[in-house]
């Protein structure tokens, strides 16, 4: 047993640090959908830009400071992004046009990314202190990683504490489980939708920087993280922050440990889980209250 | 300003024109002919035997967008840098490259190749950075009787069956891979060696190639395994099998941005000092050297190039390369600027430039003087090469792939 | 998911009870024209046209499901690789008889489209998205993994293929052109038929309000199954033509970006219209492939600013327009 353990620490520690910065970057895709009803494919390519704000900004070694700085600044763009994505689609209506618009917004951003920092993978080192080894159970495990999980778990937290605890999240909530509602209330509900699809691209490219130092960043890296985030907020549930964290664990998990107990089937076990999920449960494990399917 | 309806109406009546209009305009502005009447390949360069050749159309395939772009764009440098050296000439003949994007797939590759030779009716063909590309497009060639010098691609079966038209400048996963495989049994003596690489052709084929060479020198394998393609972000758990098998080398092939991860993580999880690691040069070669950083440092790999290279005819072309385009040159570079090389000398063998001829020269060529030596076409038109044991050591404050000897094949 | 479906959709008139001598005579102009290409247009040109035909057809699969039926589907390249595989296989190991490779990969794909179609369609909307979304992806797996279909390398060495039990083979692209719109033209037909008949009435049905539909007593599981093999299939014809012109077939051809692709060319075409995303597939396939060069490689930029552009100005796609212009006591009482 303690063999066991002792294997597949490793693997289940990976599992949780890549569920963690899928959790980072999939609730904003969730909360949009939720609220909003949004479609939003070009997620991934906010994600993606944070990664080149890594790129640009840290590059080859950083100090824990620049790192953090980084991240700001990835907050800060993809909070603009968010906005300019949110006016976009506020007049259009239907899954499919918006699927038409923010597709067509992706393969923009990607060539253009392409186009400005080359096609090459591009490397974004952990910051200075993080980038060493330590022992967790006897094995070597890089230290950013668990920094990876930490992050993740406080962004957790925080969230839970915005959308529970303050009139804020309450509004949000609100807004996720009857729209109308809230706007017969009085509240402008534009302005909640505007300011969770900011914060949500926001996280997404904090959540890509966070992510570079294991993925690195290159053309291409958008639509795996966009598929990885749709599975997550899929079998989750959409529009309900719980789903999203039990479904970056659940992905993250099939992920990595799908691979090291069953490598032949490792290609399928990610969608077959999904598709498995969604025919037992359509609406998700976790959905949001309020919610149909 | 409120856009009237009517107008946004008016202006999407014709905008639903538009497409239509433009697809037939594309169609018909390439009408040149039919394509009913047989054989249409009408090539300039006629079989002038005079002292004037005829100017000569090359096609040059490489990855001008997606993931492999980066190689494509040493490709293209290389294959200018043979231009620029002889005047803008291949055997004496005026050059014209007519360029195409090879994309990341054979969904863009094979139209793109189709182009080339139907379409800009080109006398020859270099590039090609993918085997999937290359396998797609080689009937193509092959039945258009237009030669192709592969300048990159290394499956194995591209020049299976031996066609007089196809030819390549470069490698073959295998051969590389062999190299490797006496020297490593000898520094592992009664140790055991694991073999890990990406599940698809590219990586069967390189390990493949090591075992076949390593057992042959009496080695013994600990175990393999092959990681899902182009998706792989996690190599822990393989790691940790790696570590399991009480193997004492590790040989591996990864190429992009899985050789990134790869020697990051060996790196980070522990194995680098413990287990030493062997790989095809690829894990270790341009734009990926520098991603991977120190992670790299001390790797052994095998290669048919290197920057480093101590040879009068190796420091021009280096000298040359870095004063032309500010980097130093990659074994792409090299196997475009051979490729090009291969195709002026064998417009200087047969004395003419169209298709037919190109390809008959190109088996008269016998030994070409390269920048990694001098190579030749074997029966199967691969290049019979030397190949190099190089190890990555910081240079002048740089990471290189330093060259420790040449290896016995 | 119905309700928005609706909006892109152009609305159909009751059933097409009423069909204008002239819309038939306009698709009898189209086909003519597009029979007399291959004597006007260099090899090149041709083997584009063929490759728009296969993937118009391919386009045309995914509109009887999404803007017919409803059902929004990201999973029509199974069906198109199956039958792209099978063709490729039957042409490698068997026959290249065009004809018996465009019956065994239409049957393949039919038969898994039923198999999983059971399952499918079960669920609707978003849900269905990311179901057929998940089998486009284990598809792609598949042929990725299998040592039988090349894996990552793809299929090579197809021959080319023969019209008569014995024949020529056909290696000029004209010839594979004809056939190709043969192909094309037979699916189109049968998918315009089906939209005509009873069943597609209750396709349409099911888009505009599956609710009422069951209230009214109709079952509509069996109406979705039968739209999703009928798709299936002629996802399934589409592969074999796509192989009858390119002779290679490999994963990347089942990549999820190809559902994309061809869902947003029915959205752009206008969904539910046929003849609309027929276009769209030609618009898609033209930006991506073909003015790539004259954009300096950056294709995919152009093909992104043709959507949000479209999404703007064509709210209703390409042939939701052209509805504009008909007065409107000709169009049937109810539509939206």
């Amino acid at each position: 047993m303690l063999d066991w353990f002792d294997a597949y620490t490793g693997t289940v520690l990976n599992g949780l640090a890549l569920a963690a910065v899928l959790f980072v970057i999939a609730v904003g895709l969730s909360l949009v959908f939720g609220t909003m009803d949004v479609l939003n494919l070009a997620h991934g390519s906010v994600s993606l830009v944070g990664a080149y704000v890594g790129v640009a900004m840290v590059g080859d070694s950083a100090s824990i400071a620049a790192f953090v700085a980084a991240v700001l600044v990835a907050s800060a763009i993809g909070l603009v992004l968010g906005g300019v994505l949110a006016a976009m689609t506020a007049k259009v209506s239907g899954h499919l046009r918006q699927a038409l618009l923010t597709l067509g917004v992706a393969l923009i951003a990607g060539d253009v990314l392409a186009e400005v920092f080359g096609s090459d993978v591009k490397r974004v080192r952990a910051p200075e202190g993080l980038d060493g080894s330590t022992e967790v159970l006897g094995t070597p495990y890089p230290v950013y990683r668990l920094v990876m999980v930490g992050v993740g778990l406080a962004v957790a937290v925080l969230l839970y504490l915005v959308l529970e605890r303050t009139r804020l999240g309450a509004i949000v909530r609100a807004t996720v489980a009857d729209r109308d509602m809230v706007e017969a209330v009085g509240i402008r509900t534009t302005l909640v939708l505007g300011g969770v699809f900011a914060g949500g691209a926001a996280l997404a490219a904090a959540g890509g920087l966070l992510a570079a130092p294991v993925l690195g960043a290159q053309p291409g890296l958008d639509d795996t993280i966009l598929l990885l985030a749709l599975v997550v907020i899929v079998i989750g549930g959409l529009g309900s922050l719980r789903g999203a964290l039990l479904g970056a664990v659940l992905v993250g998990q099939v992920q990595v440990l799908g691979v090291a107990l069953l490598p032949e089937l490792a290609s399928f076990m990610l969608f077959g889980a999904m598709g498995l999920v969604l025919l037992l449960r359509p609406a998700g494990l976790l959905p949001a209250p309020g919610r149909r399917a | 300003m409120r856009i009237r309806p009517s107008i946004v109406k008016q202006l999407g009546r014709r905008a639903s024109l538009v497409p239509a209009a433009v697809a037939v305009a594309l169609v018909l502005a390439s009408c040149g002919g039919s394509s009913v009447s047989g054989g249409g390949d009408d090539d300039g360069g006629g079989g002038d035997e005079g002292a004037a050749l005829d100017p000569v159309k090359i096609g040059l395939l490489v990855p001008l967008s997606g993931v492999y772009a980066a190689l494509g764009e040493d490709m293209q440098q290389g294959f200018q840098l043979y231009l620029d050296e002889n005047d803008g000439k291949l055997g004496g003949a005026e050059v014209e490259v007519v360029e195409a994007d090879e994309g990341e797939s054979p969904g863009t590759g094979v139209p793109a190749a189709t182009r080339l030779v139907t379409q800009d009716q080109v006398d020859a063909v270099a590039g090609i950075v993918s085997s999937a590309v290359a396998l797609g497009v080689k009937d193509l060639f092959v039945e258009s009787k237009v030669p192709l010098v592969v300048a990159n691609a290394g499956a194995n079966d591209v020049t299976a069956g031996g066609s007089p038209y196809i030819w390549r400048s470069s490698f073959t996963n295998g051969g590389v891979a062999a190299a490797l495989g006496a020297y490593v049994a000898e520094q592992v003596g009664d140790g055991s060696v694991y073999l890990i690489s990406a599940d698809y052709a590219a990586g069967a084929e390189s390990t493949g190639g090591f075992k076949e060479t390593f057992e042959a020198a009496g080695g013994t394998i600990a175990g393999e395994a092959f990681t899902p393609f182009g998706t792989t972000t996690d190599w822990q758990p393989y790691l940790q099998g790696i570590r399991a098998s009480g193997a004492s080398a590790v040989y591996t092939f990864y190429a992009g941005a899985e050789a990134v991860g790869f020697t990051t993580q060996y790196n980070q999880f522990g194995l680098k000092g413990e287990i030493p690691l062997y790989a095809a040069g690829f894990l270790t070669e341009g734009g990926v050297l520098e991603a991977s950083g120190e992670a790299a440092l001390g790797i052994q790999n095998s290669l048919h190039y290197s920057d480093q290279i101590d040879s009068e005819r190796n420091n021009a072309f280096v000298e040359a390369y870095v004063a032309a385009y500010d980097e130093v040159p990659t074994t792409y570079a090299v196997q475009a600027y051979d490729a090009a090389a291969a195709l002026g000398l064998a417009i200087e063998a047969a004395g003419a430039t169209d298709s037919e001829s190109i390809a008959q020269g190109l088996s008269e060529v016998g030994e070409i003087d390269s920048p990694r030596g001098t190579f030749s076409f074997d029966e199967n038109h691969d290049p019979v090469q030397p190949y190099y044991l190089r190890e990555v050591q910081e240079v002048d404050g740089v990471l290189a792939n330093v060259v420790l000897q040449e290896l016995e094949q | 998911m119905s309700a928005d479906v609706q909006e892109v959709t152009a609305p159909l008139v009751g059933g097409s009870r009423r069909r204008p001598a002239w819309r038939l005579l306009a698709a009898g102009v189209v086909v003519v024209v597009l029979a007399l290409l291959p004597l006007m247009l260099a090899a090149y040109p041709i083997g584009l046209m063929s490759r728009i035909l296969a993937f118009a057809l391919l386009v045309l699969s995914v509109d009887l499901l999404t803007g017919v039926t409803g059902l929004p589907t990201l999973g029509q390249v199974a069906y198109f690789g199956t039958g792209a595989y099978t063709a490729g296989l039957v042409g490698v190991h068997v026959t290249s008889n065009a004809p018996a490779q465009l019956v065994a990969g239409t049957l393949a794909a039919a038969l898994v489209a039923l198999v999983t179609g059971a399952v499918v369609v079960r669920t609707s909307g978003i849900v269905f998205l990311m179901v057929t979304l998940a089998v486009g992806e284990l598809a792609h797996q598949a042929v990725d993994s299998l040592a039988f279909t090349g894996g990552t390398n793809g299929l090579v060495g197809i021959p080319p293929i023969t019209l008569l039990p014995g024949g020529e083979p056909l290696l000029l692209s004209g010839f594979v052109y004809w056939w190709v719109l043969v192909v094309f033209l037979l699916g189109a037909a049968v998918a315009a038929v089906v939209v005509a008949s009873p069943l597609g009435r209750s396709m349409r049905g099911v888009r505009d309000g599956e609710t009422r539909l069951r209230a009214l007593g109709q079952e509509t599981y069996p109406v979705k199954l039968s739209a999703f093999v009928v798709a299936g299939a002629l996802a399934g014809a589409a592969g074999t033509a796509w192989v009858a012109q390119a002779r290679f077939i490999s994963p990347g051809d089942l990549a999820f970006d190809v559902s994309a692709f061809a869902l947003l060319a029915v959205v752009l075409g206008g969904a539910g219209s046929l003849w609309g995303p027929v276009l769209g597939a030609a618009v898609v396939i033209v930006a991506r492939d073909e003015l790539s060069s004259y954009v300096g490689g950056l294709g995919s930029m152009l093909l992104g600013a043709i959507f949000v552009v479209a999404v703007y100005l064509l709210p209703r796609g390409i042939a939701g327009v052209a509805r504009v212009r008909r007065p409107a006591w000709t169009r049937s009482r109810g539509t939206a």
